[in-house]
């Protein structure tokens, strides 16, 4: 039976992270809900503690210190009730250690069940080590081959719609079996299997894996095609997750007894405030979390949501990957003088090999901000190929379309619609000036139109993430009032020009600057003061040829939001070209970083 | 390419020589010149105005070599000094008599002359068609020089053709066969050898998917053709034994016996994409519409312009035209394919432009603006 809490007061969250455990205390305040402190330790599921409470237990005990108020009985964590002092009144938790959730997805055909496979995993917080189908032009052996070097934690068998095809999925079934996957954790038991497929082959995925694994049937991810049904799904992998991931992991099943509501996995937390917050305030938002060895992209448009987790992507373990992915030239033309290509290579290579290092000159600096916005702008670029449409889905046509026949499977990303762009990660989260913050997600994202920027201020949407399942107006007021540092509303025209013409004419009262009425050109970047709170009505006129969301050429009036940056006006035009000219381009960033003051020194 | 050239040079080299030939003619007061230009069954006969005189008309004649006596050929007004007489014999001796008939009703005699009709090497006549294929060609061999270098030629998408694997996926994952229909044309039909190289793409992706595939013709000769590109297809992609003989069948020749068949087809075996590829005529909207109506994914393309409209409102993706014959180059990526078809549409761009150009012209001298009868000029027979 699902618990009551509409009278609690008090509420105690934990993020069990691979290096820190994070713990905050949030209290209600009247009618409202706010952080109260935060508590930080390291996570202590490795030797020699391996027992991840004895982390949840010192993390909590800084809580405690800050707060004053008693929140360990012995060592548990207290709740309140009758004859209590002090404790909490509900105490939740995420878990990204170890590693998180690793999975492999199987499906007949990579685009189709295969990709929903993917999304399912995603969206549940999983990181995906490999995607098995029948087109994915590996050779059965090939196939067994990776599931037996990857061991995932567990496996999502997907395939064919109902009454569809069965020989497909029970060959990939074969492939599972024949591998006699085992588990990253716990030798003695079997390898968790969830079969989420054509209702027909049951039977037949049954005779192949029940006897190997731990086979769990649910509803099929693709029941038709023109249809996902990732609920049953992804419920599954949550449940599986306590129950064989979390259990078999150190300490965890003494966590396990301590929290209200299940433990989930850090991605999947995160995704489900992005979720709560897009549609608490009916808008369409992106959310990054860029870490040292993945980077998570988590999206909702038009009410659907989506995320992806670049596993090689990151700004520590990872970086060198971002660097082989993206290029040096790619990152050196975010850079603003000339740096000798094996001076970068070794600053790269030492930050993966020592990666809790931080940059000790504005130089270091200035290349890991462009080693982010690689990152970021990869990372995004996976997402919007995989936040796609369904594919393989029947067309209405009319004979209008005769020249525009659009494609199924196309990517729900778009820009222009885009209302919010939240970044967290210690690249974003701890930059010494917000501003670097801003710059990084506009060039990392490139938004269009108008959009609000803000950073996560301390990295605790994971726990709001699980409060938002069970109290998502406390969640979504902390997130508000606590969690997000606005960093201002992002113009960006959208179109191409001549070097130098007029892109935007602005009109706007502005508190301070009183009455402006401004022309942007083409290539240029200007800085608004706003303070945070504050929001004026602007008349945005675009020049022939750009488009701010009203058609080209034609203005409109929005209301722009203050922030600790400002309103930035992001002239370069989309798509963005950065000048070839080594001179014009250096010339270029370096107008950029001073209008919005970015970085202390001009170079 | 510079040996070609160079032979482009000699031959047109050799050709304007040719043009130039003297004709042997009789000097007189007549002359009888051979017409330029031609295979050399013409001659031009041409006469001074006799002086003083008002002449009311000139009568031709031309001799007769079996009697040896000039018989009538024709009569101009008198104002007129010359006639092109056609239809002769190449390389034969020819002479003509001029007669003047005067307005006072006497007549005149203004000469005789003879002349021998030889036929030419280069038609000059034609010389802008010359330049602009030499153009084309120049074109299309620089495309697939490229295409062969490794350049990265752009062709834009084809929602059609990339729907392809989409559409065989379909038909996997509801694990439903794949129809294919290659039109009602014959062998000969570049529509129907344009369905046949797609049908091959087709295959070899059923092969990898190992999907069933449906094959129904009309015409026994293209059964044959296409049962060996399925085979071949399905060899290719190591799966010779997933063949089936059966899977590519004649029907019948009658058009509406064969639509009533692969009706049949449809609703019995529900497959799960249809291909309509080919020459269609009034069966188009018959075979879409009983497909649409079993929840199949449908992909035409023909180059009948009239079932256009049928085949875009009940398929999901239309090949127009041209596209389906740029099919085998988008799908196949070969170099040689890929250049030609950037050529032609370099060419096309051209003609494109050069109509644009001519219509506003034509505007402008309708307006009195300007001149522009050089232009026209550039198109018409060069005289």
């Amino acid at each position: 039976m699902a618990q009551d809490y509409s009278h609690v007061k008090t509420i105690l969250a934990t993020d069990c992270g691979s290096t820190t455990t994070k713990a905050i205390l949030i209290e209600k305040e009247g009618e409202e809900y706010r952080l109260k402190v935060r508590g930080e330790a390291p996570t202590t599921v490795e030797k020699p503690a391996e027992d991840v409470t004895r982390g949840v237990l010192n993390a909590v005990g800084e809580v405690e210190e800050l707060s004053g108020r008693t929140l360990l009985k012995k060592v548990k964590v207290l709740h309140s009730g009758k004859g209590i002092k002090g404790g909490t009144d509900v105490y939740l938790s995420t878990s990204s250690a170890g590693g998180g959730l690793q999975m492999m997805v199987a499906g007949v055909v990579k685009s189709m069940t295969g990709e929903s496979a993917q999304r399912a995993a995603l969206g549940a917080g999983a990181i995906v080590m490999d995607v098995l189908a029948s087109n994915d032009g590996r050779l059965g052996h090939e196939k067994i081959e990776a599931i037996r070097r990857l061991r995932p934690d567990m496996i999502l068998l997907s395939g064919g719609i109902d009454g569809g095809t069965i020989s497909h999925v029970v060959e990939l079934a074969e492939l599972i079996g024949a591998a006699d996957p085992k588990p990253r954790f716990g030798s003695g038991y079997d390898l968790p299997v969830i079969y989420a497929g054509n209702k027909d082959a049951r039977g037949n995925v049954k005779g192949s894996l029940e006897a190997k694994t731990d086979l769990y049937v649910v509803d099929n991810i693709r029941p038709v095609l023109e249809r996902e049904n990732l609920g049953p799904a992804r419920h599954e992998i949550h449940n599986l997750f306590m129950e064989h991931v979390m259990a078999q992991a150190p300490g965890y099943s003494k966590l396990m007894e301590w929290t209200d509501e299940p433990i989930m996995p850090t991605p999947g937390a995160v995704g489900e405030i992005i979720q709560t917050i897009a549609s608490t305030y009916g808008i369409e938002a992106i959310g990054v979390d860029i870490g040292g060895a993945t980077t998570d992209v988590f999206s909702v448009f038009g009410g659907v949501f989506n995320r992806t987790v670049s596993a090689n992507l990151g700004m520590s373990y990872s970086v060198s990957n971002v660097v082989a992915e993206t290029g040096l030239p790619n990152i050196m033309r975010w850079v603003p003088f000339s740096v000798d290509e094996r001076a970068i290579r070794d600053r790269v290579r030492n930050k993966m090999i020592r990666p809790t290092t931080i940059p000790q000159t504005l130089e270091d600096l200035i290349v890991e901000q462009a080693i982010a916005r690689e990152a970021l702008r990869l990372a995004f670029e996976q997402h919007k190929s995989l936040a796609v449409g369904l594919k393989g889905i029947q067309q209405q046509r009319t004979i209008s379309d005769a020249f525009a026949q659009t494609a199924t499977g196309g990517t729900l990303v778009n820009m222009m619609n885009l209302d919010m762009l939240v970044g967290s990660g210690g690249a974003l989260s701890h930059a010494p000036r917000r501003a670097q913050a801003g710059l990084m997600l506009i060039d990392g994202f490139m938004p269009e139109c108008v959009t609000f920027l803000a950073v996560d201020s301390i990295f605790m949407m994971p726990q709001l993430g699980v409060l938002s399942k069970v109290m998502p107006k406390a969640a979504t007021q902390v997130f508000d009032r606590d969690c997000l540092v606005r960093l201002g509303s992002c113009v960006a025209p959208v179109g191409s020009g001549k070097e130098g013409s007029n892109c935007l004419h602005i009109e706007a009262d502005f508190p301070g600057l009183g009455h402006i009425s401004e022309d942007v050109k083409l290539g240029e970047m200007r800085l608004l003061p706003l303070p945070v709170g504050e929001k004026v009505r602007a008349k945005l006129d675009p020049a022939r040829g750009f488009d701010l969301g009203a058609g080209k050429g034609d203005a409109r009036e929005v209301t722009l939001e203050g922030g600790v940056v400002g309103v930035v006006l992001d002239c370069r035009g989309r798509p963005f070209q950065i000048p070839e000219d080594e001179t014009k381009r250096v010339n270029a960033i370096t107008g950029w970083l001073q209008n919005l003051d970015i970085y202390p020194k001009v170079f | 390419m510079r040996k070609l050239v160079v032979i482009c040079v000699v031959i047109t080299g050799a050709l304007l020589i040719s043009g130039c030939q003297e004709i042997d003619t009789e000097v007189s007061a007549v002359t009888v010149m051979d017409a330029p230009n031609d295979s050399g069954g013409g001659v031009v006969v041409a006469w001074p105005a006799p002086a003083g005189v008002k002449v009311d008309s000139f009568a031709i004649e031309r001799l007769d070599p079996e009697t040896g006596k000039y018989t009538p050929l024709t009569t101009v007004k008198g104002d007129e000094t010359f006639l092109e007489d056609t239809g002769l014999t190449p390389n034969a001796d020819y002479s003509y008599r001029v007669v003047a008939n005067l307005a006072d009703g006497k007549t005149t005699a203004v000469g005789e002359g003879a002349g021998r009709p030889t036929g030419e090497w280069f038609n000059f006549n034609r010389l802008n068609v010359l330049v602009g294929v030499v153009s084309f060609v120049v074109l299309v061999l620089v495309f697939i020089s490229m295409a062969r270098g490794g350049k990265e030629l752009f062709v834009r998408k084809i929602a059609g053709l990339e729907a392809v694997d989409e559409a065989i996926g379909r038909a996997t994952e509801m694990g439903k066969p794949i129809l294919f229909v290659s039109g009602l044309g014959d062998a000969s039909d570049i529509a129907t050898i344009a369905a046949m190289t797609i049908l091959a793409k087709v295959a070899r992706k059923t092969a990898e998917y190992e999907t069933p595939l449906i094959v129904p013709c009309r015409d026994p000769i293209v059964m044959m053709v296409e049962k060996e590109m399925v085979r071949e297809a399905y060899t290719e992609v190591g799966r010779p034994d997933a063949f089936e003989e059966d899977s590519v069948f004649y029907v019948t020749d009658s058009q509406f016996g064969y639509v009533a068949a692969v009706d049949g087809i449809m609703l019995r075996e529900r497959p799960a994409t249809n291909f309509y590829m080919g020459a269609f005529y009034a069966e188009s909207l018959i075979l879409a519409e009983t497909g649409a109506q079993t929840g199949a994914i449908q992909i035409a393309g023909t180059d009948r312009v009239t079932q256009f409209p049928f085949f875009i409102t009940a398929c999901d993706y239309t090949l127009m035209g041209e596209e389906l014959y740029a099919a085998t180059a988008y799908l196949g990526r070969d170099p040689l394919m890929l250049g030609s078809l950037k050529g032609q549409d370099w060419a096309k761009a051209v003609i494109l432009v050069i109509l644009i150009v001519g219509a506003i012209l034509i505007a402008l001298t309708g307006l009195g603006e300007v001149d522009t009868t050089w232009f026209a000029r550039l198109f018409e027979t060069v005289s």
